[in-house]
């Protein structure tokens, strides 16, 4: 489904460039739940907002189902945005002049669907994540659990193919966090949701089916999670972590 | 030792508030602009009044300094509102930073003078600059009202020191005023309110919807009453009128932001349908919290607008009431047979003439045309029981003397001259009328200026002009002269002649003495005493509501930026963006000014109706002085709606 084909970023002037993504090369296939995990200032934003095109690539391709990301017009960037990804971010990035069913239904609005239907879409969403109590409340009103299963209601209501969360958790306690992740697992595994998480979170890492370590822009390892339990894969993960070179507090 | 440390921390200090100034007449440019026009009307204003060489252009002109006066209290007191509203709201947005310097160890005093020497310094630099502009702003006026009275104007720059220390001592005032709130508010200021200030949540005025929507239904009811009885001509009623309209503007922008959503919760589809969503969103956030100020400001647009409207109307009633004496050098109309040779001798012996014509206008004998015309219009004021007639040969002389182009008279008819209000109900008359044994059939009608507004003069609204010999045997009802005078009659000659007329009759009523002259400068006069004014405060109003508008939605663009950031990662592209953004800009600043254009319009219809039949025409007419009020109003507001819609069009849409 995604096709990351060496692509690199640069940042800075002529006399003093900063490489933020050195060749990074992987693929996504349909309805996988993918980590990519790195110390601060590894490049996993900088690779996720290339990727959702909010960021340009300096050398490289991105391909999403076939078409490359960089061949599209700013207009055609809008369309595909609107139409192929959904986006959850650490701090949810709801609007707070919306109520939460505002907020999702938002994101069909901005794709011109029949705006008879939206409010029946938002409403079987909110139902499968379980938020249906409090779609006539204000982003304030509501828990940080609740806002973060609102971006992802909102991330997927118009059926895009790809969801892209940015430290999702980062901003959530313990068990708000194991809440939203095992909704994420849900949505991965029965509505066939392809996930791509950026974290440093080795906990929120754990519950994809793979894993990328970045280090220094590069693409330093992969686990794969195959037929292991969830904690198993987990004590990888810091094992990785670890050999990563960095102390694993940075990381954990 | 301390002397050291108080004088090092003076310049620190000095220099932070400089560096505040700065940054702040950056953040708030289209406040600095506000007030630095307000130090320019401020000083021009007064400049007019401290000028002697504009107050002796006429006698009346001695009441110019009392009517600015008048009207500078009120500027004066609404563009303390705007700096105290301004100030204040420019205090809680840095609540964090002069916050912070309180946790940093400044004492609330000192943070106080920080923040009063930073604002002391803008209102400086505002002064100054508005004095310089306000000198040049004095010139365009003074050549506008030296145009008015016909005299040459000469551009001579310089200051007036009277002038330039009363807009001192006015501004002293605001400012005076708007920093000692501000220096009591931080002097109290806890350093959590500060810092946590911009995490409040607003206050909500109204809380219960049901409170709202029946707040929202009642001032509806509350504004259709009050634009009725606001045109009532009983002063007590105008006044409760006026009443009923600050109540249902307070009641309207308070209960409105709970109409919108409930109109929007029963209608999902409407909702969701292209950009309404966001639009409807943010307002509704906006408005839900800012109804009181939405309500002040619709009622300083209403006063703006009333303000513009009632100074055309004046300017209207006297440019055209003078319009139809200022036709002749000099009239003079003698009634009740009364010997006009006291003017003539007196003309004769000190008024230099070109050319002069005495005359009389005589009484038909009946009233059928006054008949036709009354049931063809909806008002006719008359003097004359009977229909005036002029004869042809002094018809044709008077137009001659006035300058207009000569007519014919064709043989066996008559001619109607007539204010334009009648034009078409006298078009319309067919009849033949009989005078003695002759009877004529109708001719033309011509509509210039002929003195015909009054009781001794050419007819009221028309006069039939007939053949020479059809006036045989027919009543005179007054003698009349008119001149073309070699030189504009003097002010001292105008009064002689009317010394003359109060010396030889019992009273004014039935003799009518009019000069060119003095009907312009009256015109003048009565513009630079009303119109003036009134254009001032109107200015002055439209630009203090514009700019604390303007503050506020530029105040948002922190918020603005990170939504539209936001809305970009989810696929909006910018077209839409700038669509939603134009739309709620629209909404936003036309919110305020719909209660205003309906009431003020129906208003200044009114208003304009009021004088006599034939005075407000053309430019001058209801419908016009309604389009022209409005269009100076939209114009001004445009200016800073376009300014803000730029401004924040730059700032908050992704690139």
């Amino acid at each position: 489904m995604l096709q990351v084909q060496n692509i690199e970023k640069y940042y800075g002037s002529k006399n003093n460039v900063t490489k933020a993504l050195d060749r990074v090369s992987f693929d996504v296939e349909a309805g996988e739940f993918l980590a990519i995990m790195g110390a601060s200032g590894s490049g996993k934003t900088t690779l996720l907002n290339c990727i959702s095109t909010i960021d340009t690539i300096s050398a490289g391709k991105i391909l999403l189902n076939g078409v490359s990301v960089a061949d599209l017009s700013e207009h055609e960037l809008a369309k595909f945005r609107r139409e192929r990804l959904g986006f959850v971010f650490q701090d949810f990035n709801l609007l707070d002049t919306l109520t939460i069913e505002e907020n999702i239904g938002l994101a069909l609005s901005l794709n011109h669907q029949d705006p008879g239907t939206v409010q029946n879409q938002v409403r079987e969403v909110a139902g499968r994540l379980g938020i249906t109590d409090i779609l006539t409340k204000f982003p304030y009103q509501v828990s940080g659990g609740q806002k973060q299963r609102a971006a992802c209601a909102r991330a997927m209501v118009a059926g895009q193919s790809l969801l892209l969360a940015d430290e999702p958790t980062g901003a959530l306690d313990s068990k708000a966090s194991k809440n939203l992740l095992e909704i994420m697992t849900a949505m991965n595994r029965d509505m066939g949701a392809t996930i791509l998480m950026v974290t440093h979170d080795a906990y929120s890492a754990s519950y994809a089916k793979r894993v990328l370590f970045l280090k220094d822009g590069r693409v330093f390892n992969e686990l794969l999670r195959g037929e292991r339990g969830r904690p198993v894969f987990y004590h990888e993960i810091l094992d990785v972590l670890a050999a990563l070179g960095g102390d694993v507090s940075d990381v954990i | 030792m301390c002397w050291q440390r108080w004088g090092v921390m003076s310049v620190t200090l000095s220099k932070l508030s400089l560096r505040n100034a700065k940054r702040q007449a950056q953040d708030y440019l289209v406040y600095f602009v506000t007030v630095v026009m307000a130090a320019a009307l401020l000083y021009s204003f007064n400049a007019l009044t401290f000028s002697q060489e504009i107050n002796t252009l006429a006698q009346s002109m001695e009441m110019l300094p009392a009517m600015v006066a008048m009207a500078t209290v009120v500027v004066v007191c609404v563009f303390g509102w705007l700096v105290a509203y301004a100030t204040k709201f420019m205090l809680l947005r840095r609540g964090r930073e002069l916050g912070t310097y309180l946790l940093i160890g400044l004492e609330n005093r000192q943070v106080a003078r920080l923040f009063f020497l930073e604002n002391l310094a803008v209102g400086g630099c505002a002064l100054a600059l508005g004095t310089v502009l306000g000198g040049l702003l004095y010139q365009a006026f003074r050549a506008l009202t030296l145009a008015l009275f016909k005299q040459p104007y000469r551009f001579s720059f310089g200051f007036s020191l009277p002038a330039l220390g009363l807009t001192a001592v006015c501004f002293g005032l605001i400012y005076l005023f708007a920093l000692g709130r501000s220096r009591k508010y931080i002097r109290k200021a806890k350093i959590h309110h500060l810092i946590y200030f911009d995490r409040l949540n607003e206050g909500v005025v109204i809380q219960t919807r049901k409170k709202r929507r029946w707040i929202f239904g009642a001032s509806i009811l509350l504004g259709v009453v009050g634009t009725g009885l606001l045109m009532v001509r009983d002063l007590a009623i105008a006044t409760a009128g006026a009443g009923c309209l600050i109540l249902f503007l307070f009641g309207f922008f308070l209960s409105f932001a709970s109409g919108v959503p409930a109109f929007f919760d029963k209608r999902p589809a409407r909702k969701y349908r292209g950009v309404t969503l966001l639009v409807f969103r943010t307002l509704t956030a906006k408005l839900a919290t800012m109804g009181v100020l939405m309500a002040t400001i619709s009622m300083i647009f209403t006063a703006t607008i009333l303000s513009e409207g009632s100074g055309l109307v004046f300017q209207g009633l006297f440019e055209g009431r003078a319009a139809e004496n200022a036709c002749f050098d000099l009239y003079l109309g003698v009634g009740d047979g009364r010997d006009p040779t006291v003017y003539t001798d007196y003309i004769e012996e000190n008024i230099p003439v070109e050319r002069s014509l005495e005359y009389q206008v005589y009484l038909s004998g009946g009233h059928t045309v006054r008949d036709y015309i009354e049931s063809q219009t909806v008002y006719y004021y008359f003097n004359f029981v009977q229909e005036p007639v002029l004869r042809w040969s002094d018809y044709a002389a008077l137009r001659s003397i006035a300058g207009y182009r000569a007519v014919e008279l064709p043989e066996g008819q008559y001619l109607f001259h007539c204010m334009t209000y009648l034009e078409d109900a006298l078009k319309s008359y067919d009849r033949p009328l009989t005078f003695g044994d002759i009877t004529l059939q109708p001719g033309g009608v011509y509509t210039e200026h002929l003195s015909q507004s009054g009781g001794t003069v050419n007819g009221r609204g028309y006069i039939l002009v007939v053949p020479d010999e059809a006036v045989e045997g027919l009543e005179v009802h007054h003698w009349a002269y008119v001149a073309k005078t070699a030189q504009p009659v003097t002010r001292a000659q105008f009064y002689d002649l009317w010394d003359i007329n109060e010396r030889t009759s019992s009273g004014i009523a039935s003799n009518a003495i009019t000069t060119r002259a003095n009907e312009e400068a009256e015109v003048a006069t009565q513009t630079a005493l009303c119109v003036f004014p009134l254009f001032y405060l109107a200015l002055s109003l439209t630009m203090t509501a514009a700019t604390i508008l303007t503050i506020q939605q530029l105040s948002e663009s922190e918020r603005y930026k990170r939504q539209f950031s936001l809305l970009q990662k989810l696929g909006m592209n910018r077209r839409e963006m700038a669509k939603a953004l134009r739309t709620q800009f629209a909404i936003y600043y036309a919110l305020p000014a719909v209660p205003p254009v309906l009431i003020g319009a129906p208003f200044i219809l009114h208003l304009a109706s009021l004088p006599e039949p034939g005075v407000m025409v053309g430019m001058s007419s209801p419908l016009s002085i309604v389009t022209i009020s409005l269009g100076i109003f939209f114009l001004i507001y445009a200016i800073y709606i376009l300014l803000a819609y730029t401004s924040l069009k730059r700032n908050v849409l992704p690139q």
